[in-house]
């Protein structure tokens, strides 16, 4: 139930159902990296600092107006990607990518905000345009969301890119993309499908999906991540080894422990009960956000939580999908669970704005 | 801004539209859910053994081989701890300052500082020891123990040679051990079911394999079963903590048949000669006495030598290397004769009283070619008895003649010759016996008569080894029947041979070794010159290889100017007779004369191994 807690003065505007589950996810996921990341107490306290932040910032997020995010998602925009362009000038370089923008405190991968902003400007350009969606704003749209992709590709940063890539189709397909216009672009991307290769992808890029397709083919190079993972999840079996009882990730066997594999070791530890539990927790949380996309006071409301979900849930399932070996290695973090800063804090943002969609209601539908 | 009316389709569009892309990721989610249960439970078994094997790491432990006895429990070969010094490189931080602490009381060679320096930085990652100093001295031992609270990093070790301890006296029998291939390791590690790994050695030299002698054939009973630790290790490949130990079963001890105080008499006797000595247990089949000289120190090729040593060796015109006890091939010469005379008996071509008038030459009737016995003038009237005492080669050339060769091969190839005798040396040798069929495939040259007469006194294309000559005289010694030889009872099933006969009695083997005997006591024996160095009766046969055929004494008085052209020397003798114990035969390479140059040698051995 969304909920207006109405005290002398002014509003509290809260989702108790959402708030608690990621809450809890949070916790879980501090459990967890502490295992993952070998009993390292500092990476708990700092990922604790960001979920206390985080839990705030979208407790303060929430507050605010629909009208507000609608009215100023073009300054977001701008903003946003403003931030990525500074970041190509003066980012910080870590294995070749520039993608993180040093503010101090932490380091800000900018283009998680652009994942942000983009589908809520999107909701905004969109909210009010007939159905179906006319050729020419189809065209703008896309143009924009190319645009943004190609910024956030360039870093290079293909896994975060696909995600901004797909918020905008998503709020396009949702806003009531022709049907029509669906059909023929799939058909031609397919037939283009070559082109992409051998043009688009970089050679290592093209290296992991390959391998992907028969791991056996390299065991020890790109596909020792894959097969290592599933070492983990495999070994841990019904019931798991028990807590901070990971080989694999213990001994160092499995990579990216507490960022991109965290689920490995989550599933070596806690076997297929832990991972059925974790998941039914997810599960509740992209239900209520169907839930709330239902009863969202208007279009661009609609949009927005559509949008915003399935952000997260593609996030969760290329994570998953990667981890249990179904699609290539793309980094990728387990929302709420996985150790890292600009990724967490955009969820909470996301999930803020979420429930100021939800929650605030208007007497009378626009 | 759009109407009502359409604000409800957009609104039913918009619900159909997340729902389709909710459904899309349902199914993902079910797929995943599916994915991960046949990974956590249908496949759990195959993936929990990969984690496993992951962390799990086998080095395995080097077994200690075996001792080996003489078959009077004196110890021939063991293994001789040395200290070792040896360093942890990963508690050691700056290794510069730590070889220059160590070095200011033990001295450590350039070779040994860059062998260290080299090796410290992976050994260091992967906690693995690192030797700094092999052998050291008690005095180095005692230096650093007193500082070994300074250096807890650093520890000394036993670690083990092979040692011979008579090196020169088995060189050949007993042979030596060295370094194994991949191939090799790998198998002896698959009888075992093992991988090749990294070891923890207790040999210095690492991975030891026998090479020659009762080392190499009797490997696999020397060298025991590999233990192994069994380590956790992380991804790295670093060593945590030892979860298992799998002690190594050290090889068994080897019995062997080896006489230590023949070989020493034996090796003393031969004073570096080329030539052989073998002497056999009748009873038993088994070898006591296995002696090729000129010898080298077999624990020198075990252990390591400075390959200029190795290569003087190896061009040593003596050919220290060469196993001619068990390899050599030397024309049987008149050692052969007591063969051709029990052929003759048997088969009923002479009887004791046959005899011939020996001119001292035998003329082939088919072309007139002259065949020399050794006595200018000849030996008078000779039967089977004296043609054996003055050793006569016309008797024999003459009975020789009358033989069916194929019958006569037969016959010798029963007395071992042409066929392996021994069922555990290192590389038996078979000389040759040859035939008619090997003559035409060999040489391409038919079978002539002339080759069948000189059959008869041990000369021509036929060789035996030092081996089966004591084989044969053994046979001779034991009557007709006789054990394949031994070097280690027990090991290996024994193989009763037998002479057939037709024709030949018990008598006649007495009165066969009773001439054997004349050969010695008699004073026309070619061997009287051993009569004295006795205190009981040998029965014997001497021989001279030929190697130059020469018309006259003046004629060899030339060609021997060059050494190596000069007759072997070669000699079979059992006894003590009548019942004969052991049975023996020397050869001499260009010792000239049988009797009186190796008789010697194998009386001194008879003596040493029947005067216990």
């Amino acid at each position: 139930m969304k909920k207006k807690l109405n005290f002398k003065n002014f509003s509290i505007y809260f989702d108790q159902y959402l708030f608690i589950s990621i809450t809890l996810l949070s916790i879980m996921g501090l459990f967890f990296l502490y295992s993952a990341s070998q009993e390292d107490l500092n990476t708990v306290i700092k990922q604790s600092i960001f979920v206390g932040f985080g839990l705030m910032l979208m407790f303060t997020v929430s507050q605010l107006d629909p009208d507000f995010y609608k009215m100023s998602s073009g300054l977001f925009l701008v903003f946003s990607i403003v931030l990525i362009f500074i970041t190509m000038l003066f980012g910080k370089e870590i294995n070749g990518a520039k993608r993180w923008l040093d503010v101090g405190f932490f380091t800000l991968q900018t283009s998680e905000i652009v994942k942000i902003a983009l589908p809520i400007f999107l909701a905004s350009y969109l909210y009010n345009k007939p159905l179906p969606i006319s050729l020419n704003h189809t065209f703008k749209t896309l143009i924009l969301i190319s645009f943004i992709f190609f910024l956030v590709y360039r870093q290079p940063d293909l896994g975060t890119g696909l995600v901004v890539f797909m918020a905008g189709i998503y709020i396009l397909f949702l806003a009531g993309l022709s049907w029509k216009f669906i059909f023929t672009s799939f058909g031609l991307i397919v037939l283009s499908l070559p082109f992409l290769w051998n043009n688009f992808l970089q050679p290592f890029q093209r290296q992991r999906i390959l391998t992907f397709l028969d791991p056996s083919s390299d065991p020890y190079g790109s596909s020792w991540n894959i097969t290592q993972s599933k070492i983990a999840i495999g070994s841990g079996g019904m019931s798991g080894k028990g807590y901070q009882e990971g080989s694999q990730a213990h001994l160092n066997f499995l990579p990216e422990a507490e960022t991109d594999f965290i689920f490995a070791v989550i599933a070596e530890e806690f076997g297929f009960v832990g991972v059925c539990i974790l998941l039914s927790i997810f599960f509740f949380i992209l239900l209520r956000c169907l839930y709330l996309a239902f009863n969202a006071r208007d279009r661009f409301c609609r949009l927005t939580i559509g949008g915003l979900s399935l952000i997260f849930a593609s996030t969760l399932f290329i994570n998953l999908g990667m981890v249990v070996g179904i699609i290539p290695v793309v980094g990728m973090p387990l929302p709420f669970i996985s150790k890292g800063g600009s990724s967490l804090l955009s969820f909470y943002i996301a999930f803020g704005i979420i429930i100021s969609m939800a929650t605030h209601k208007k007497l009378m539908q626009k | 801004m759009i109407n009502l009316e359409e604000r409800v389709v957009e609104k039913k569009s918009f619900f159909n539209r997340l729902l389709i892309v909710y459904l899309f990721f349902a199914l993902i989610f079910i797929f995943f859910l599916q994915r991960t249960y046949s990974l956590q439970v249908s496949e759990f078994n195959n993936y929990e053994l990969a984690a496993i094997e992951n962390k799990t790491k086998e080095v395995l432990v080097q077994p200690i081989r075996g001792i080996i006895y003489d078959r009077n429990g004196n110890i021939l070969v063991n293994n001789v701890p040395s200290y070792d010094l040896i360093i942890k490189p990963w508690q050691i931080s700056n290794i510069d300052n730590f070889i220059k602490e160590i070095s200011s009381f033990i001295d450590l060679k350039q070779g040994e500082i860059d062998f260290v320096i080299e090796n410290f930085k992976q050994k260091s990652r992967y906690n693995r020891e690192l030797i700094l100093k092999k052998g050291l001295t008690k005095v180095e031992i005692a230096r650093f123990e007193v500082r070994s609270f300074k250096f807890p990093s650093a520890f000394i070790d036993e670690r083990y040679s092979r040692k011979n301890k008579y090196p020169q006296l088995f060189s050949h029998a007993i042979g030596y051990v060295g370094g194994v291939s991949n191939d090799q390791l790998s198998t002896i590690l698959e009888d075992q079911s093992l991988n090749q790994d990294e070891t923890i050695f207790r040999y210095s030299n690492g991975f030891l394999i026998g090479k020659t002698g009762i080392e190499n054939t009797y490997d696999k009973i020397l060298r025991g079963l590999f233990g192994k630790k069994i380590y956790e290790v992380d991804a790295r490949g670093k060593l945590l903590r030892e979860t298992d130990f799998i002690k190594p079963i050290d090889g068994d001890s080897l019995f062997t048949s080896l006489d230590l105080d023949s070989h020493k008499v034996a090796f003393e006797k031969m004073n570096n000669r080329r030539g052989a000595v073998v002497a056999i247990e009748i009873e038993s089949g088994s070898i006591v006495t296995y002696l090729s000289t000129p010898s080298f120190s077999s624990n020198d090729i075990s252990n390591g030598m400075s390959s200029n040593a190795f290569n003087a060796l190896l061009k040593d015109a003596n050919k220290p290397f060469f196993d001619r006890a068990a390899q050599g091939r030397y024309s049987p010469a008149s050692t052969i004769k007591p063969a051709i005379g029990l052929f003759g008996l048997d088969e009923g071509l002479i009887d004791w009283s046959f005899s011939i008038d020996d001119p001292g030459y035998f003329i082939l009737p088919e072309d007139q070619r002259v065949y020399r016995g050794w006595r200018k003038g000849g030996h008078g009237i000779v039967d089977l008895n004296k043609a054996m005492i003055v050793s006569s080669n016309t008797y024999f050339f003459s009975l020789a003649y009358q033989s069916d060769i194929d019958d006569l091969i037969k016959h010798l190839s029963n007395f071992g010759f042409g066929r392996n005798v021994c069922l555990d040396c290192f590389n038996p040798g078979i000389g040759l016996l040859p035939t008619p069929e090997w003559k035409m495939n060999n040489l391409n040259f038919g079978w002539f008569k002339g080759d069948t007469v000189n059959l008869g006194v041990g000369q021509g294309y036929f060789s035996a080894t030092p081996m089966q000559l004591a084989y044969y005289a053994s046979m001779i010694a034991n009557k007709g029947s006789h054990k394949r030889l031994t070097l280690v009872e027990n090991q290996v099933p024994k193989i009763l041979e037998n002479l057939p006969v037709n024709k030949i009695q018990n008598s006649d083997w007495e009165k066969l070794h009773l001439s054997m005997i004349g050969v010695i006591d008699d004073p026309q024996g070619t061997a009287k010159s051993l009569k004295d160095l006795k205190t009981y009766t040998v029965a014997a046969k001497s021989g001279t290889v030929e190697l130059v055929s020469t018309e006259t004494k003046e004629d060899y008085r030339i060609i021997r100017e060059n050494e190596g052209n000069r007759d072997h020397a070669i000699i079979i003798a059992f006894g003590p007779m009548p019942e004969p114990k052991y049975a023996v035969s020397v050869i001499i390479e260009n010792g000239e004369s049988g009797g009186s140059v190796a008789g010697p040698v194998a009386i001194a051995v008879l003596n040493s191994l029947i005067e216990k």
